[in-house]
């Protein structure tokens, strides 16, 4: 418990050549990563990230700071203060991969790329990287992504899964092409009902039969604004562990939806019912139930648009201040139905709320910045709470919303602890 | 060896019992630790004593079951996503029929699955 992380640790991980190394890694719980799980991951910057053939034990040495949940498959968070950019850096870019990371994104190598477009469309397509640039429109949106399992760690009993708290999200700069520009460029059948996504990334199992993971959206959000296929996150190609070389991103949704290492994008006559879209994967039941309860298969329904939420980044947590003086305090809010419309903090645990400016978002599902100015009456403990109200007038919860199965949707307020000196 | 402050994730190590006082328990203090979150429902602060855990099991608990469990479950993914859990036995027998079912989890013998699920319900466990 008491163990710290040296810097020398962590670059001294094995150099053997690359096929052993990936097998050892999928092979062994025992990693050299899996001696850092819980605790933070210092920068070894990105020099190491950016060279060829890099390992995901590489891909976790260019992450600063993150909070390493799992080593395998690779799962990582980001604390509240390193949240703070406008846009989400992407060594603080949080990490959430089903399966592995699959080798041509290790190796950065595109060569022969192609995404397939079938099903339900009257001419189907497949696109080089080349096609998509030059045949639709670029475009550039920041968009949030968040796990759905995002505050995972406060339910109880557990939820099984990852056990975010809040570090599950990020706000990034992705450029590509509009999902309806291509769905339209196929032609889109009356019967098409639901988009279902595929990408190369290997199963856990090694099983080459089965996929990692294969989530879709309703039509009407496929074709909707701000629904995407990027190849550029932060202006630089998509970095391996976040999909390289070409993602969905369907903004508002959880992350899952958001394929990455896309390959096939198949429009369905049904629900899509690929690799945790059924059981209890993203959903959540259709009634409200108590806490612990065991809810039927076939009650439970697909978790589509993610809750109003907001973080605050800064201060970090525990900050001491003066007593009597202004001190700033911010972060940012969204929503999975669009923008926000209202931000109020609170010193007093939600007793009386102090109105937090709200910047306009620069595009629909990104992030808004908001600012509040806090002032603590006398010497002691406090604590700030946040709390986001969407345009629904829907505001976040102060306590962990309806517990589920597996612990998706917790939009509870975020509260940091400040000390008046 | 070179020291630096690190996070630890309560969760994650399931032993950590904070013991800090006065002044210095309160800058320590993080509203939004799991386990101490006051507005979680039925939350309370983890008394349990440390349990010893085994490097060669990825850091599993020591006890019954944990080696049966450490090669059962590594095939696929590292023990971190267990040592995460606290859930429900019911919750733990869907698992371990989802594992096999929709995950390609080998079967084993019956003897070996009570083990294992007696080990998981044991030390990761909402109920005890």
């Amino acid at each position: 418990m008491t163990d710290k992380i040296s810097k020398d640790d962590v670059i001294d991980i094995d150099t053997a050549d690359e096929p052993v190394r990936r097998t050892f890694l999928k092979t062994t719980g025992l990693t050299a990563l899996g001696a850092y799980v819980g605790m933070s991951i210092p920068f070894e910057g990105n020099l190491m990230a950016l060279a060829q053939g890099m390992s995901e034990e590489d891909i976790m040495a260019s992450k600063d700071g993150l909070i390493l949940m799992s080593d395998r498959p690779l799962n990582a968070e980001t604390p509240a203060h390193l949240l703070d950019s406008d846009v989400t850096p992407y060594e603080h870019f949080f990490v959430r991969n089903n399966g592995l990371v699959p080798d041509h994104a290790l190796d950065m190598d595109a060569e022969g790329w192609t995404l397939t477009i079938d099903g339900e469309v009257d001419t189907p397509l497949e696109l080089s990287l080349a096609n998509l640039k030059e045949q639709f429109e670029v475009i550039t949106q920041r968009l949030v992504l968040e796990c759905g399992g995002n505050g995972r760690a406060y339910y109880n009993p557990g939820a099984s899964g990852n056990q975010w708290t809040t570090g599950a999200v990020g706000c990034a700069e992705w450029t590509g092409v509009r999902l309806s520009d291509v769905l339209n460029a196929a032609g889109v059948k009356d019967s098409a009902v639901y988009t279902a996504h595929y990408g190369n990334d290997p199963h856990l199992s090694g099983d080459p039969e089965k996929d990692a993971i294969s989530r879709g959206a309703p039509i009407e959000k496929a074709m909707a604004e701000g629904s995407m296929i990027a190849w550029e996150m932060n202006g630089e190609p998509i970095p391996a562990v976040h999909g390289f070389p070409l993602r969905v991103v369907i903004p508002g949704y959880p992350g899952s939806a958001s394929q990455k290492f896309l390959t096939r994008i198949w429009l369905r006559d049904q629900v899509h019912d690929g690799a945790k879209m059924t059981g209890y994967s993203y959903r959540v039941p259709a009634y409200p139930i108590a806490p612990g309860t065991e809810v039927p298969e076939e009650d439970m329904v697909i978790l589509t648009e993610m809750p109003v939420k907001s973080l605050i980044t800064y201060p970090q947590s525990g900050t001491q201040t003066p007593t009597g003086q202004a001190t700033e305090v911010r972060g940012h809010a969204w929503a999975g139905n669009g923008d926000v419309a209202a931000m109020d903090v609170s010193i007093d645990f939600g007793q009386t709320w102090i109105k937090a400016t709200l910047e306009s978002a620069k595009n629909k599902f990104t992030w808004q910045r908001f600012r509040a100015d806090v002032t603590l009456p006398q010497a002691g403990y406090y604590e700030v709470w946040a709390r986001a109200t969407d345009l629904n007038g829907v505001e976040q919860p102060p306590v962990v919303p309806g517990w589920n199965p597996r612990g998706y949707g917790n939009n509870m307020q975020h509260r940091i602890a400040m000390i008046a000196t | 060896m070179n020291k630096q402050p690190i996070s630890l994730r309560v969760l994650l190590c399931a032993t950590i019992a904070f013991g800090a006082t006065g002044a210095s328990s309160q800058e320590a203090y993080d509203p939004m630790r799991p386990t101490v979150n006051p507005l979680g429902p039925a939350a309370s602060i983890t008394t349990a004593p440390a349990a010893e855990l085994d490097p060669e099991l990825g850091n599993l608990p020591v006890g019954l079951g944990a080696e049966d469990t450490y090669y059962q479950c590594i095939a696929c993914h590292s023990t971190a996503i267990i040592r995460q859990q606290h859930l429900t036995d019911q919750r733990w027998d869907y698992l371990w029929t989802w594992m096999i079912e929709d995950q390609g989890m080998y079967e084993p013998d019956d003897e070996t699955r009570d083990v294992i699920l007696e080990y998981l319900k044991t030390h990761f466990s909402s109920e005890r």
